[in-house]
């Protein structure tokens, strides 16, 4: 059984060929977090390319709709987490979603591929007819937000950081070239999609007696994040400031990220909506762990930078106390820490 | 000279792109026999038909078998303390590059040679050689394999506002110098963001324009450390370890560092070195 395979329901497998890599590219993704991450979504297309299968066998031609959990009233979350706990090594999928109001729907995050965004589509439109307005994009990672062609045709604002855009010149074509390279004819529809809204400080959308206030923030998880605060459930989906289970991924600025929770945590919410992990989880004791491993990151880089540990070694005295308390520790860990240690060094 | 080791460069990028296809997913992973095939064929690209010797124990290049992240890894040049004193270049050629010649250090008679260090990208499995030219001509080779692929399109610009501010500008560390007679090692840090001009952007299908470090000048008291002619093989935010024995040991001066970049922008900078005695 190929890696693309495990933990796929065995009735599913034969239709993963069409996702699976060559070998080639295996050997090519040598980051093992992106082939873990690749790895969610190939599972994931495979599971809803079945789907559509037996969907169109029933007499429905239609998408099948993503699993949503309706966290608070009128919002939406699919956690894919749940489907790969048993196996960490399968789990790479985001938390995406979407928040109805009286008079309009917003996306938040179209998820990591146009079939993925499809899915998303189907499982708005089984709950509303409202018109989809606004689709979010709360930062330039693909798991996140390569969905987002799948709503085109619905002409919403697609709302991102004022330096997405920036972000997505430098890395859209590589993460896309990726994602076709992994994924093969399961990406096809997937396109880089621009925002056509920018956010640089605050921006407040209106759902029709919902109103979601978005954040610009800092360089922290990467150098675009926005967040997302429902006012009427006081619902705080922070996307990836928030990871909870899965390790975090440094790739915007460790000191800003440790900054932005200070800011965070004083906003006081019902709920909160990580990036990954549960869909829903009490805020802001949910950011307790993620703090705590960004300050050993912190603390132990700026030991080895010192004590003249070079940057290829640094890591394996780095933040240890960690490993045990998340998933993929030692697919990222590696990465961030020499992030980090790129960052401290001028310190 | 008539020939700039940097023409050379594009030389063998020129020579790389029309002889061998990019790394694309269909291709088959080289042989070991194509591999050194590839190596002949660079070698004869950098150095003609002269003599590059098995540097044996001499020379040595050192990076992790493993890339943690292929657009940041570190290599070593070492060279062994009888050969050091003769070393004038130092080739970096990374095999399987876009670019091949990642480095050539041009070694100014107060230049240690016994060890420099810097962090390079890497776009596919690959050997790195390093190529030690002494004061009489003669060239001695050492390679080193290495899994890491991706680096040289990888996004850069994990925060692109700090490296806009922060461009050109360096930090210079220098180790405890806790005898007058020991070389002065330094850490050179440069905030340059080196790019390869491999990265498109996909809203204008334009490539981003590259723009990277094509010379440094590292001198003590207005004598040349050494002479870097690079190209984007080199990490964002270039760093540089290296040592230099002043000519008066254990003396006070000042380490200079100047840099031309593809753009054709200065930079330049000036640390003090105390004397070894407050050190």
């Amino acid at each position: 059984m190929a890696w693309y395979q495990r933990g796929m329901p065995s009735r599913l497998r034969f239709y993963s060929h069409l996702g699976a890599p060559t070998e080639r590219q295996t050997k090519y993704l040598t980051r093992p977090g992106l082939l873990l991450f690749f790895a969610g979504i190939i599972r994931r297309s495979a599971v809803l390319a079945a789907a559509v299968v037996l969907g169109t066998t029933a007499g429905r031609a239609e998408t099948a709709a993503l699993a949503v959990t309706e966290i608070a009233s009128g919002i939406f979350v699919h956690n894919g987490v749940h489907e790969e706990a048993s196996a960490a090594n399968e789990d790479g999928i985001a938390n995406i979603g979407f928040i109805i109001g009286d008079q309009a729907v917003a996306v938040i995050d179209p998820g990591g591929s146009f079939a993925e965004g499809s899915a998303l589509r189907t499982a708005i439109r089984a709950r509303t007819d409202q018109p989809i307005r606004y689709v979010v994009l709360t930062h330039v990672h693909p798991d996140h937000i390569f969905g987002a062609a799948a709503f085109r045709d619905d002409d919403p604002d697609f709302v991102g950081h004022a330096k997405l855009p920036g972000a997505l010149a430098q890395r859209g074509d590589y993460y896309l070239r990726r994602l076709h390279g992994t994924l093969g004819e399961e990406a096809s529809g997937t396109e880089i999609v621009p925002p056509t809204v920018l956010v640089s400080d605050k921006l407040d959308l209106d759902l029709g007696n919902r109103h979601l206030i978005l954040r610009a923030h800092g360089p922290a998880h990467t150098d675009n994040d926005l967040t997302i605060f429902d006012q009427k459930t006081r619902t705080f989906w922070l996307a990836d400031l928030l990871f909870v289970d899965r390790i975090p991924v440094i790739d915007g600025s460790l000191v800003g990220w440790l900054k932005q929770l200070d800011e965070l945590t004083a906003i006081s919410a019902d709920r909160a909506v990580p990036g990954h992990g549960p869909a829903s989880v009490p805020w802001p004791a949910a950011a307790e762990a993620e703090r705590r491993y960004l300050e050993a990151v912190a603390h132990d880089t700026r030991a080895a930078i010192k004590s003249g540990i070079g940057i290829a070694n640094a890591y394996r005295q780095v933040a240890n106390s960690e490993r045990g308390h998340w998933l993929l520790f030692d697919e990222y860990h590696p990465r961030n820490v020499t992030a980090s240690y790129k960052e401290l060094e001028w310190e | 000279m008539g020939v700039t080791p940097t023409m050379l460069g594009r030389a063998a990028l020129v020579f790389l792109l029309l002889g061998f296809a990019l790394p694309g997913p269909a291709g088959a992973e080289p042989t070991e026999a194509e591999r050194m095939a590839r190596w002949a064929d660079l070698r004869q690209a950098i150095f003609g038909d002269r003599v590059v010797e098995d540097a044996g124990d001499l020379v040595a290049v050192d990076v992790p078998a493993r890339a943690e992240d292929a657009a940041v890894v570190p290599v070593a040049i070492r060279a062994a303390e009888t050969l050091a004193p003769e070393i004038r270049g130092l080739y970096l050629i990374i095999d399987n590059n876009p670019s091949p010649l990642a480095a050539h250090f041009l070694l100014g008679p107060i230049a240690d040679a016994m060890e420099i260090a810097t962090r390079v990208r890497i776009d596919d499995y690959t050997y790195l050689h390093a190529v030690a030219e002494t004061a009489d001509g003669r060239l001695y080779a050492a390679a080193r394999f290495i899994k890491a692929a991706g680096g040289c399109s990888a996004p850069a610009g994990k925060d692109q506002a700090l490296a806009l501010e922060r461009l050109g500008k360096m930090k210079l560390s220098l180790a405890d110098r806790s005898r007058p007679d020991e070389p002065v090692r330094v850490k050179l840090l440069i905030s340059h963001p080196n790019s390869s001009g491999l990265q498109m952007d996909q809203v204008t299908r334009n490539y981003i324009s590259a723009d990277f470090m094509e010379k440094l000048d590292v001198t003590y008291n207005g004598q040349q450390v050494f002479r870097l002619e690079s190209d984007i093989a080199i990490s964002e935010d270039p760093t540089f370890d290296f040592s230099f024995r002043p000519s008066d040991p254990g003396g006070a001066g000042v380490i200079k560092a100047e840099i031309l970049d593809s753009s054709q922008r200065h930079f330049s900078q000036s640390w003090p070195v105390p004397a070894a005695a407050q050190m």
